[in-house]
């Protein structure tokens, strides 16, 4: 199961709430500086979508990746579980 | 009269070394004391100025003083002193407001080193200073006005907590202009700790190895794994 870990600052807020808005994903607030994102297949998430400026979309992984990154463009990124990269 | 003093070999291979005794990179750093150890607390207070070399006296004044419009606050010219290889120098300050400055030392009689030369690399522009300006509409009025005055200024970028503005001065130096988007948080210290911890890790068992970090995804991987160890209270 591909999990992100999501820093508990406003400027990571569009991908929380981006995964909220996804059925198939799972979105915990842990009230100890992270949500957690997580799927049961694979994560996706638009640049799009949230607004992300180049600078943040291409950081938004810092607060922990688990999982591996199949794509990653100016608009798209696709997470799947650790050894399931085609 | 400007006397043309030419270059000889001998001062080619001048290196103007300072030979001062503190060089903290021939030391163990793991080995020194630390602030947890002896419970003394050290706090700075903002900036009181950074300091650049210039081989553009004019140039740099043209630009901090009149195109920036910063004034001057301070001039020292002074014999080379302390030791033989420590050429004559100015060093003057400009206003950088909330009382930092924006120095240079002007090295008379010398030319440019060619490591000195300003590179198109992210390894050379990541040594710059960003200076803070208060509101938005501050950061655009600087931008603007830099335009409208013949200057190339970046577009805006906003990082985490920053959005900021870059342009060169007239030596090459990078500067960038900086806008706080929101207070720094505890989150942000304590998520800041746990990156660099897995980053540092992965340091050690690359050097262990022979080897570097492969990407930032390895890293992201490795803080997962301790982001999920602190949220469970391990």
């Amino acid at each position: 199961m591909p999990r992100i870990y999501v820093v508990d600052v406003p400027e990571f807020f569009p991908l929380v709430e981006s995964a909220r808005k996804r059925d198939d994903y799972r979105v915990t607030e842990t009230g100890k500086g992270y949500f957690v994102i997580e799927a049961t297949g694979s994560l996706q998430f638009s640049r799009k979508e949230m607004q992300l400026k180049p600078a943040l979309w291409y950081g938004m992984f810092t607060g922990g990746l688990d999982g591996e990154i199949t794509e990653w463009d100016r608009d798209t990124v696709t997470i799947v579980d650790i050894g399931k990269k085609p | 009269m400007t006397q043309e003093i030419p270059m000889t070999e001998t001062d080619r291979n001048r290196t103007y070394a300072t030979k001062r005794e503190y060089r903290t990179r021939d030391v163990d750093v793991s080995e020194l004391g630390t602030a947890a150890e002896d419970g003394v607390e050290l706090r700075m207070h903002g900036v009181d100025h950074t300091a650049r070399p210039t081989w553009k006296l004019r140039e740099t004044v043209t630009f901090y003083r009149d195109i920036l419009g910063l004034p001057l606050l301070h001039t020292i010219s002074a014999r080379g002193w302390g030791h033989p290889d420590h050429p004559d120098f100015l060093h003057f300050f400009f206003d950088a407001g909330k009382g930092a400055t924006i120095a240079f030392f002007y090295y008379i009689g010398t030319d440019r080193p060619e490591r000195y030369e300003p590179e198109d690399s992210h390894f050379y522009t990541a040594t710059h200073t960003a200076w803070g300006v208060e509101t938005r509409e501050q950061l655009e009025r600087w931008k603007e006005t830099l335009e409208s005055r013949g200057l190339v200024v970046s577009p805006y970028t906003r990082h985490e907590g920053l959005e900021s503005i870059y342009f060169r001065d007239p030596n090459g130096y990078p500067v960038e202009i900086s806008l706080r988007l929101r207070d720094v948080m505890e989150v942000d210290a304590q998520d800041a700790a746990l990156t660099l911890q897995a980053a540092m890790e992965l340091e050690d068992e690359a050097n262990a190895e022979g080897t570097k970090i492969g990407d930032i995804d390895t890293i992201w991987r490795r803080k997962a794994a301790l982001v999920g160890e602190f949220l469970e209270g391990k």
